[in-house]
C-alpha cells in the first residue's frame, strides 16, 4: 500500500511538473509578437508604467510594453541583467540602465547602437552632461529618459546660508554640533561621492580605458576632505554603513544639519516627518576648493535595446514615444524624476514638481560631472574605487591614502587581480 | 529527578535556555513583519502598532505582478521534483549499497561522501557557461540537476542506514519463491522502505528548499526558475532607495512556515535521518 | 565474492551464505550497477564535468564582457590570485570563521546533545526547537539577525549589549562577529544531534561501574563519554568544517562582503557573475575546491576521521 501511495505522489509530481512547463510556455506566447519586455527597476511613483502604457496604447496595437521589474540597488539589477546577457538572453527588448553601465554592456556587444533617425530626438535640448553618459567610442548607445543629481538638503533654521564648500560645511556641523548625512558604505554611493570630491577638486580617475589620471595635488585634495568628515564629530555613526536610505533615515531623525542626497528626500520628508520639512532648503551640491565650481553627482536611467532583441525597431519606436517632453514631464510628476531636456525646467509643472528648486536642479545637472561610465570595465573600476577610499573614518595621511587609490584604480582599468 | 530540588532547577532553566534560543529569531522576525513602515525602525521587540499589509504587499498583483507568488511556486514545485528524483535514484543505489554485493561499491560510497563535501562556488562559474550554452539557465531543470546532484549525498546516506534495518530474511524468502532481484525489491523492499524514503525526502527537501547560491547564479526572473531566497535577496522596496524590510520579514516567515510545520510534525523522523547515517560511523 | 574489493571485506563477512559468482550472483552485481548507474551519472555531470571545466576555463582568459579577448592564459590567473593580498585576507576570514564558528558549536552542541540526551523531561520540547534552526532557510536566518542588529531597524542597539548606537556592520570585527553568531545559532543543532546519535551508542553499563568506583560526573565525561565519542566527534567536526569553510548565505545578505569580510565563495561569485571574468573566477574555484581536499584529507589522516563511507569495514 505504501508502494501505490509513492506512485501517486511520483504521478502527482509529474502532474505538477507538465503545468510547470505550460506555465512557462504560457507565459512566452502570452508575450506575443508584438510584445516588448522592458527590464527595469520598480519605479515607485509608476510613472515609467503610465508612459509605457500610454504610448502602446497611442501605437495602436504596434507594440505593447510589459515590464520585468529588477532589485532596487543598481549593484543588483547590473547583478541580473549581466547574467542574463551574458546568456544571451533573447526575451530582453528594453533595458532601463543606469548611467553607469554604457560603456560596459556596449563593449560586451549586449547593446545596439543608437540608429541615426533616433539620435536627433533623443539628443534634442539634452544637458550635455547626460548625453556624455550615453556613449561609447563616440557612439551613441543608450537613449537618456531621466536623470537625478544630488543637491545639498540643509535646515534653515540652524543656518541663514548654505555652505559652497566641504570645509566650510564641515565647520558648521561641528559648531552645531550637529552632523552630516552623506554615503560612506562600501558601494557605488562611495563612487558617486567619491567621483564628485575628485573631479571637484580639479582631476579625474581615468582618462582614457586604460589610463589612470589621479593628479597628485588635486587628489589628496579630496581625499583630505573626505579624510576630515570621516574624522569629524559631524559624521552620522553609521557613516561607513551609510546608504541614501539610511542619509534619510538620519535627517529625519532630526539630529542633522546637512545631508548630501537625492530629491526623493524631499517627498519622504513631507509624509515621515512635517516639521522638518518645513524647515528644508536645498543648494547646489557644495565643492572641495573655495571659489571653483562644484561637480554634482549624476544618477539617471538611460533606455537600452538589447542587442539579442528580436524586435529592435518595434523597441525604438517605443523609445521615442517614452521620451517625448510630455512624458518627461509626467514620469517627473508622478516620481519626482527630473528631465533630460534642459528646456523643460521652465515649464510650470516641473517648477511644481521641484518648488523653489527647479532652478537648482537645472544647475546642478548642468554642472554635474558623471563618473567614468565609459570605462567598458566600469565594475572593475568601481569596486577598485571603493576599496581605495572605504572606510572614509580610516583614510590614512595623504601620502598613503593617494597611493592606496592609485594603485587599486590602475589595478582594476587594467582588470588585473581580485576584487 | 524530582521537581524542587535544585538538579531539577538547573535543568529547567538549561531547557527553557535552549529553546528560547532557538525560536527567539523566528519570534523577532514575526514581530517585526507586522510592523508598519513608520515603526519598523524603532528597534522594538513588541510592535507599537500591527499591520498585516507587509503580507497583503507579497500577493498584490496576483500571478504575474505579484513579487512573491511566483517564486514560491517555483521554490514549491523544483524542491518537490527535486526531492522525487533524488529519492527515487537514491533509493536504487541505496538498495544496492545495503543488499547487493558488486564491486565498486566503496567507490560509490566514497564518492558520494567527497560530493557532500563539494563546494558549489567550484562548480557554479562552468555551470552557468554550460547552462547559457544548452539554453537551461532560468528554467526548472537548470536547478533541479544541481540540487539532485547535491542531494544525492545526503539521500543515498540516510537510506543506506534505513535499509541495512529492514529485515534481511523477507526478500530472501520472496527469492525462495522464485521472485527477480527487481521483483523482490519492488514487492518486499519497497513496502518496508517506505517509512525511510519519507525521512530522506524530508532532508532532501529542506536542502532545496535552503539553497541560496545556486538559486542566484543560475535563474534570474521570477517568470524563469527564480526560488524565494533568491527572490528575498533582490525584493524592491517602496522607492529606488527604501529597504523593504517589512516585506522581507513577511516573506522569510512565510517560508519558514513548511520548516515549521515539518519539524513539529516529523521531529522524530528528521532527528532519526540526521542522526542514521553518522551512527554507524 | 572472491572479486571483492578489499574494502568490502566486512560486508561479505555479513552474507557468509555466498559462494563463488553464481548466476544469480552476476545477476546481482549487474543489477546493482545498473541501479547505482542513474544516480553516479547524475553526481558526475555536476560535479566531475564542471570542475574539469573550471580548470579549463581557468587556464584560458575569459571575460564575457570582453568577447573579442581570449586564449590560453597559462598559469597567468592563478599567479594573479595567489600573488593578490586580497586573496590571503580572504582565505583568512575564511578560515577564521570556519575555526571560531565550528570550536564554538562543537562546545555548544556537546551541552545541547548532553542535555537531550539525560533529560528526563522536555526532550521532545528542546528536539523540536532545536530544529527549527536547522531547518530555517540560512538566508532566512542571515535577514532574521541582520534586521536584529542593523542600526536601523534592530533591538540589539536597545539592549545592554550595545549602549551607544553601534554600527555593527560597520567594520569588519563586529560584522565577522555577527556572521559567527548566525552561523553558530543556525548549524549547532546539526552538531548537537549528529553529537547525540554518538552518545546514544555508549553503553550505560559504563557509567554505572564508573559511578560505582566513585568517579565524579567531570571525570566520567572525560574518561568514558569523550574517548568513546572520538569517531562521532571528528564525523561531526569534518562536516561542519567543510561545511562552514564554503560560509557564503549569510555573508552575501549581511554585508555582501563590504567591510573585507568576503569569504572565499563569495570572492569566486564576485569574479564570476558580478565581474563575468570566468577565466579568473575559475582559477579561485579550483583553488578552493584544492583547499576543501586539503581540509578533508587533514581530517582523514590527522584524526582518523572513519566517516560514515567507511561503515561497511566496521
Amino acid at each position: 500500500m505504501p508502494g501505490r501511495v509513492l506512485s501517486r505522489v511520483v504521478a502527482l509530481v509529474a502532474i505538477l511538473a507538465l503545468s510547470a512547463g505550460l506555465y512557462a510556455c504560457g507565459g512566452d506566447a502570452g508575450g506575443g509578437r508584438n510584445t516588448l519586455k522592458f527590464y527595469i527597476f520598480n519605479e515607485p511613483g509608476g510613472g515609467p508604467q503610465k508612459v509605457a502604457d500610454q504610448c502602446s496604447k497611442d501605437s495602436g496595437g504596434k507594440y505593447k510594453i510589459d515590464f520585468t521589474f529588477l532589485p532596487n540597488q543598481a549593484d543588483a539589477q547590473r547583478e541580473q541583467l549581466v547574467r542574463r546577457l551574458g546568456a544571451e538572453d533573447e526575451s530582453i527588448d528594453l533595458i532601463g540602465m543606469d548611467i553607469i553601465w554604457t560603456g560596459e554592456f556596449a563593449n560586451a556587444g549586449w547593446l545596439d547602437p543608437v540608429p541615426d533617425d533616433v539620435v536627433g530626438p533623443a539628443t534634442e535640448n539634452v544637458f550635455d552632461s547626460v548625453l556624455a553618459t550615453a556613449k561609447f567610442e563616440d557612439r551613441m548607445y543608450v537613449v537618456p529618459i531621466w536623470s537625478n543629481t544630488q543637491l545639498l538638503w540643509y535646515r534653515k533654521d540652524k543656518v541663514d546660508e548654505p555652505p559652497q564648500t566641504w570645509d566650510q560645511m564641515i565647520d558648521v556641523a561641528e559648531r552645531e554640533k550637529l552632523k552630516i548625512q552623506v554615503q560612506g558604505n562600501r558601494y557605488e554611493g562611495l563612487v558617486v561621492w567619491a567621483n564628485a570630491m575628485i573631479q571637484s577638486a580639479g582631476t579625474e580617475f581615468v582618462s582614457g580605458p586604460t589610463e589612470v589620471a589621479l593628479e597628485e595635488e588635486p587628489t589628496k585634495r579630496a581625499l583630505a576632505v573626505m579624510r576630515r568628515l570621516g574624522n569629524s564629530a559631524a559624521a552620522s555613526t553609521d557613516i561607513d554603513t551609510s546608504n541614501e536610505d539610511s542619509a534619510r533615515l538620519g535627517f529625519e531623525k532630526g539630529d542633522s544639519i546637512f545631508m548630501i542626497n537625492y530629491p526623493f528626500v524631499y517627498t519622504s520628508a513631507k509624509e515621515n516627518a512635517p516639521k522638518i520639512f518645513k524647515e528644508m532648503g536645498a543648494a547646489v551640491y557644495p565643492s572641495v576648493d573655495e571659489g571653483k565650481e562644484a561637480k554634482p553627482p549624476l544618477g539617471g536611467i538611460n533606455i537600452g535595446v538589447s542587442a539579442f532583441s528580436k524586435k529592435k525597431d518595434l523597441a525604438y519606436d517605443a523609445i521615442r514615444c517614452m521620451i517625448k517632453p510630455e512624458n518627461q514631464i509626467t514620469i517627473a510628476e508622478m516620481g519626482g524624476l527630473p528631465p533630460v531636456r534642459e528646456d523643460l525646467y521652465d515649464d510650470p509643472k516641473i517648477k511644481k514638481v521641484y518648488p523653489g528648486f527647479a532652478d537648482v536642479m537645472r544647475e546642478s545637472i548642468r554642472l554635474a560631472g558623471p563618473r567614468p561610465s565609459e570605462s567598458p570595465a566600469y565594475t572593475d573600476l568601481s569596486l577598485g574605487i571603493q576599496r581605495g577610499v572605504h572606510p572614509v573614518t580610516k583614510i590614512g595621511d595623504p601620502d598613503a591614502a593617494y597611493e592606496q587609490l592609485r594603485d587599486f584604480v590602475e589595478q582594476a582599468v587594467k582588470r588585473e587581480g581580485l576584487l | 529527578m524530582k521537581r524542587g530540588t535544585r538538579e531539577y532547577t538547573i535543568w529547567s532553566v538549561g531547557i527553557v535556555a535552549i529553546i528560547v534560543a532557538a525560536l527567539f529569531p523566528v519570534f523577532w522576525l514575526l514581530m517585526l513583519s507586522l510592523k508598519t513602515p513608520a515603526t519598523v525602525g524603532d528597534g522594538r521587540l513588541w510592535p507599537k502598532e500591527f499591520t498585516f499589509a507587509n503580507y497583503e504587499a507579497l500577493f498584490t498583483g496576483g500571478f504575474y505582478d505579484s513579487p512573491f507568488l511566483r517564486p514560491l511556486i517555483n521554490s514549491i514545485l523544483i524542491a518537490l521534483i527535486a526531492t522525487t528524483i533524488a529519492i527515487i535514484l537514491a533509493s536504487f543505489t541505496a538498495y544496492a549499497i545495503a543488499r547487493l554485493n558488486f564491486p565498486g561499491k566503496a567507490l560509490v560510497l566514497a564518492g558520494s561522501l567527497a560530493i557532500a563535501m563539494f563546494p558549489p562556488i567550484s562548480v557554479v562559474g562552468p555551470l552557468f557557461d554550460m547552462w547559457r550554452a544548452l539554453g537551461i539557465y532560468d528554467t526548472y531543470p537548470g536547478l533541479i540537476i544541481p540540487y539532485l546532484t547535491f542531494a544525492l549525498p545526503l539521500a543515498i546516506y540516510t537510506l543506506v542506514a534505513f535499509f541495512r534495518e529492514i529485515p534481511w530474511e523477507l526478500e530472501q524468502a520472496a527469492a525462495v519463491d522464485g521472485a527477480t532481484p527487481m521483483q523482490a525489491f519492488r514487492k518486499v523492499i519497497v513496502p518496508l522502505a517506505t517509512p525511510g524514503m519519507f525521512t530522506a525526502a524530508i532532508l532532501v527537501f529542506i536542502f532545496c528548499w535552503n539553497d541560496f547560491l545556486f538559486a542566484i547564479t543560475l535563474t534570474s526572473s521570477k517568470e524563469g526558475a527564480q526560488t524565494v531566497p533568491a527572490a528575498l535577496a533582490f525584493f524592491t522596496g517602496e522607492s529606488q532607495f527604501t529597504a523593504p524590510t517589512g516585506n522581507i520579514a513577511a516573506a522569510a516567515i512565510l517560508v519558514t512556515i513548511p520548516i515549521i510545520l515539518f519539524v513539529l510534525f516529523f521531529q522524530r523522523r528528521i532527528v532519526a535521518g540526521l542522526t542514521a547515517g553518522a551512527v554507524k560511523g | 565474492m572472491s572479486s571483492a574489493a578489499p574494502p568490502q571485506v566486512g560486508a561479505a563477512a555479513q552474507k557468509p551464505k555466498k559462494v563463488g559468482l553464481t548466476e544469480r550472483g552476476r545477476a546481482e552485481r549487474k543489477l546493482a550497477w545498473m541501479l547505482c548507474a542513474p544516480a553516479v551519472f547524475v553526481m558526475i555531470l555536476v560535479t566531475a564535468y564542471p570542475i574539469g571545466y573550471a580548470l579549463v576555463l581557468s587556464l584560458r582568459e575569459v571575460d564575457l564582457r570582453f568577447p573579442n579577448e581570449g586564449g590560453f592564459a597559462g598559469l597567468d590567473n592563478y599567479i594573479t590570485v595567489l600573488s593578490s593580498g586580497l586573496w590571503w585576507e580572504v582565505v583568512f576570514n575564511t578560515l577564521l570563521i570556519t575555526v571560531i564558528s565550528v570550536i564554538i558549536e562543537l562546545i555548544l552542541g556537546m551541552i545541547i546533545a548532553l542535555v537531550m540526551h539525560r533529560a528526563i523531561f522536555g526532550r521532545g520540547a528542546v528536539r523540536t526547537s532545536v530544529l527549527i534552526p536547522y531547518g530555517i532557510v540560512t538566508v532566512v536566518a542571515a535577514f532574521a539577525w541582520f534586521y536584529a542588529f542593523s542600526p536601523e531597524t534592530g533591538f540589539v542597539n536597545n539592549t545592554f549589549l550595545s549602549p551607544d548606537d553601534k554600527a555593527w556592520f560597520g567594520e569588519k570585527g563586529s560584522a565577522l562577529t555577527v556572521v559567527i553568531f548566525a552561523e553558530v545559532w543556525k548549524t549547532t543543532p546539526f552538531m548537537a544531534l549528529l553529537l547525540l546519535a554518538g552518545l546514544t551508542t555508549i553503553d550505560e553499563g559504563l557509567y554505572e561501574a564508573a559511578r560505582v568506583d566513585g568517579a565524579s560526573a567531570w571525570q566520567r565525561f572525560v574518561r568514558i563519554t569523550l574517548p568513546l565519542m572520538k569517531p562521532a566527534i571528528a564525523v561531526a567536526l569534518l562536516f561542519r568544517t567543510l561545511d562552514a569553510f564554503r560560509v557564503f548565505d549569510s555573508i552575501f545578505v549581511m554585508t555582501r562582503g563590504a567591510q573585507d569580510t568576503q569569504s572565499v565563495s563569495i570572492l569566486g561569485y564576485d569574479q564570476l557573475i558580478s565581474r563575468l571574468n570566468l577565466g579568473l573566477g575559475s582559477a579561485v574555484s579550483v583553488l578552493i575546491f584544492l583547499m576543501v581536499l586539503i581540509i578533508a584529507f587533514i581530517f582523514v589522516k590527522g584524526f582518523g576521521a572513519s566517516v560514515p563511507g567507511q561503515e561497511e569495514g566496521r
